[in-house]
C-alpha cells in the first residue's frame, strides 16, 4: 500500500532504488538461508566425506542412503510418532477450548465474567518458565512424570487463543444470533452451526501457530521426560547429536525430516501466519 | 391455552439454558487455563518459602530463607549479568536489522514474498534443531563459518568452546532466529500507515527523507516500542537454544538465568530455592510489563 510511494521519482532514481534494495535485501538473504542450504547440502553427503577438512560445499556423490540410516541408528519412527501425538493433540484440543471460551466471553452477560477475563488476561504475562518447577511437582504428584499424558497436560488450553477468539468472535454481530434463537436454535447448535463457520480464519491461525509451537516445545518435554520412549523430535535430536556428533550426515538427514512438516505448514499458509502476528501481536 | 404453556415452558427452558450456556462455554479452557498457571504461581510461592524436598509430605518453613540464598549466590548474579549481555547483544541488533529489512521489504520489488519467506523460515523452525545445526556450522575444524572465513584470511576460532566468544555466537543465532517475526510485525505496521499522509507531505514539497523522518519514523515509534519490550521480555527467558547450543558453558559463560534455575531444580533438587528464584525472574518481568502498559497506554491511532 505504502509502497506505492516507491513508484514516483524520475526513471533513472526508480531503478537506483530498486537495485540499491536488491544490493542489501539478497546477501541478507543468503545468509538467513544459509543455514538451511548448509543443512540440506550435509544430509545429501556420504560419512567419508562429512569428516573432510575443510569441508566440501557441494556433495561430491550426492546420496539418499543417509535418511533410510537414520531409521535404522535410532528409533526415528517413535520420535516422530511421539512428536505428531505432543503436536497434535494439545493443538486440537487447546484451539476447540480456546473457541469455546472466546465465543462465551465475547457473546453472553453473565457474573464473573469480567473478573475471570480479567485474571486470564493478567495471567498472561506470567512467564511460563517462572512456574515450570511447581508446575513440574505437580505433575509428578499426579504421576504423570514420564507419561504420554504429562507430556501435553500444560498445552491443552491457550490464554491468547481465547483472548484472540474473544477478539474475532465480537465481530460477529449480535443479531445473527438472536435471529437463530427465534428460530429455536439451542445455544450450542448456534456456536457450532453458526459462530463457528464465521471463523474459520481465526481457527486456521491459530491451529497454525499452535501446531509449529508445539511442535518446537523443548523446556517442558525436557523436564517431564526422561525416558527414550517418549523423547519427542526437538529433544531426540539434539541427544542424537550429542550421542553420535561425528555422523553430522546422519543428524542433519534427521533435523531436515523433523522440520520439515512445520516448512511444509507454512509455506501453504504464510498468509494466516501474517494475519495471526498481526492479531496477537499488536491488539493486546 | 396449550400453545401458550409451551412457549412459556421453552421461555423458561430458554433462559436456563441462556444462563447455563457460558460457564459450560467457558469451562474447560478456563478450567484448564487455571490448573497450569494459578496454581503452580501459588505453589511456588509456597514453595519458595519452604526448604522443599519432592520426596517428603511435611515440608519445613523457612521465610525468606531461600529468596537470602538466591541473592548471596554469586552463581545467581553471573547468570544475570550473563542474561544482560545477552539481551543487549540480541535486542537492539535484531530489532535495527528487522527494521531495516521491513523497510527495504515493504518497497515494490519482484520477489518480495519469496524474500519475505526467506527471512521468515528460522521463525517456524524448532530452537533446538536449530541450535543442532548451528553447532555444526560452529565446528572448530569441519564447520562451515571457519572455512568460509579461512578464505578470507581469517585464523579458525572455537565459536562455542572459547568462553570469550560463546555468548557472542549464540547472540549471533538468536538474532538469526528471531529477525523474521519482528519484520512481520513491522511490514504490518509500515503498511498500516495512509497513503495519503505521504501523498499530502509531497504535495507540500517533502522528499523522500522528509517522508521517511517525519511521517514513517515517528508512526513506528509505537510498535518499535513494543517489540522492544516483548523482546526484552522473552530474552529473560531464553533457555532452548543455550541449553543445546552450550548447556550454559564453557566455564558457565552462556550460563543465563532460566539455566541457573532448571539446574538448581532439576541437577540439584533445591526445588524450594529454584521457585524463589522464578519469583526473582518474574518480579523483573514484571517491571518490563508494567512498563509497556504504561507506554501503551498512550498509543497512536492514525484513522
Amino acid at each position: 500500500m505504502s509502497s506505492a510511494v516507491g513508484a514516483r521519482g524520475p526513471a533513472w532514481q526508480r531503478v537506483l532504488r530498486k537495485l540499491v534494495v536488491y544490493m542489501l535485501i539478497i546477501p541478507g538473504a543468503i545468509l538467513m538461508a544459509m543455514p538451511f542450504v548448509w543443512l540440506v547440502l550435509s544430509s545429501f553427503k556420504t560419512l567419508e566425506e562429512i569428516v573432510l577438512f575443510p569441508p566440501t560445499f557441494w556433495p561430491k556423490s550426492p546420496t539418499l542412503n543417509n535418511f533410510r540410516q537414520v531409521f535404522q541408528m535410532i528409533p526415528f519412527g517413535r520420535y516422530y510418532m511421539n512428536s505428531i501425538y505432543t503436536a497434535i493433540v494439545p493443538t486440537v484440543v487447546s484451539v476447540a477450548t480456546a473457541a469455546m471460551a472466546g465465543y462465551g466471553f465475547a457473546k453472553y452477560r453473565f457474573t464473573g465474567r469480567n473478573t475471570i477475563f480479567w485474571i486470564i488476561l493478567s495471567t498472561m504475562m506470567v512467564p511460563f518458565p517462572a512456574t515450570i518447577v511447581p508446575l513440574f511437582v505437580m505433575v509428578s504428584k499426579m504421576g504423570l512424570v514420564n507419561t504420554r499424558l504429562g507430556l501435553i497436560i500444560v498445552g491443552l488450553s491457550s490464554a491468547s487463543g481465547i483472548f484472540m477468539m474473544r477478539q474475532f468472535v465480537m465481530t460477529i454481530p449480535d443479531e445473527l444470533l438472536d435471529a437463530a434463537r427465534i428460530d429455536g436454535a439451542s445455544e450450542l447448535r448456534i456456536f457450532t452451526q453458526i459462530v463457528m463457520p464465521l471463523c474459520k480464519p481465526a481457527l486456521a491461525t491459530q491451529t497454525l501457530f499452535s501446531f509449529t509451537g508445539h511442535w518446537g516445545a523443548y523446556i517442558w518435554p525436557l523436564i517431564v521426560v526422561n525416558s527414550d520412549r517418549l523423547r519427542t523430535l526437538p529433544l531426540a535430536i539434539p541427544y542424537f547429536s550429542g550421542q553420535h556428533y561425528s555422523y553430522q550426515n546422519l543428524i542433519s538427514a534427521a533435523s531436515l525430516m523433523a522440520i520439515l512438516p512445520v516448512l511444509v505448514v507454512f509455506l501453504f499458509t504464510q498468509k494466516y501466519f501474517v494475519q495471526g502476528i498481526t492479531l496477537t501481536g499488536m491488539k493486546s | 391455552m396449550a400453545v401458550s404453556r409451551e412457549k412459556q415452558l421453552s421461555n423458561g427452558l430458554y433462559r436456563f439454558q441462556r444462563k447455563v450456556a457460558p460457564y459450560g462455554f467457558i469451562l474447560p479452557g478456563t478450567a484448564f487455563y487455571l490448573m497450569v498457571t494459578i496454581v503452580p504461581m501459588f505453589m511456588g510461592l509456597w514453595m519458595s518459602l519452604h526448604r522443599w524436598n519432592i520426596l517428603r509430605t511435611r515440608q519445613t518453613f523457612i521465610g525468606l530463607e531461600n529468596y537470602a540464598s538466591v541473592l548471596t549466590n554469586p552463581v545467581f548474579w553471573e547468570a544475570l549479568k550473563n542474561t544482560l549481555i545477552y539481551t543487549v547483544g540480541v535486542v537492539p541488533v535484531q530489532i535495527g536489522l528487522a527494521l531495516i529489512v521491513a523497510l527495504l521489504l515493504n518497497a515494490e520489488i519482484r520477489g518480495r514474498t519469496i524474500f519475505r519467506l526467506l527471512y521468515y523460515l528460522p521463525v517456524v523452525t524448532p530452537l533446538s534443531i536449530a541450535a543442532v545445526i548451528w553447532q555444526w556450522i560452529y565446528h572448530p575444524q569441519m564447520g562451515l563459518l571457519n572455512a568460509a572465513l579461512s578464505t578470507f584470511g581469517v585464523a579458525p576460532r572455537n565459536w562455542l568452546g572459547d568462553p570469550k566468544i560463546a555468548m557472542f555466537s549464540v547472540i549471533i543465532v538468536a538474532i538469526w532466529a528471531g529477525l523474521g517475526y519482528k519484520m512481520v510485525i513491522f511490514l504490518a505496521a509500515l503498511q498500516g500507515i495512509p497513503e495519503s499522509y505521504y501523498e499530502a507531505a509531497m504535495i507540500d514539497g517533502a522528499n523522500k527523507l522528509d517522508l521517511f523522518r517525519h511521517i514513517t519514523l515517528p508512526l513506528l515509534r509505537p510498535t518499535t516500542l513494543y517489540v522492544f519490550i516483548t523482546s526484552l521480555i522473552s530474552s529473560f527467558q531464553v533457555f532452548g537454544l543455550v541449553n543445546v547450543l552450550t548447556g550454559g558453558g564453557p566455564l558457565d559463560a552462556t550460563n543465563v538465568l532460566v539455566m541457573h534455575i532448571y539446574r538448581r531444580a532439576f541437577s540439584d533438587y533445591q526445588f524450594g530455592e529454584a521457585s524463589a528464584m522464578s519469583f526473582v525472574l518474574f518480579a523483573i518481568i514484571l517491571v518490563f510489563t508494567l512498563v509497556q502498559w504504561k507506554v501503551m497506554g498512550r498509543e497512536v491511532s492514525y484513522d
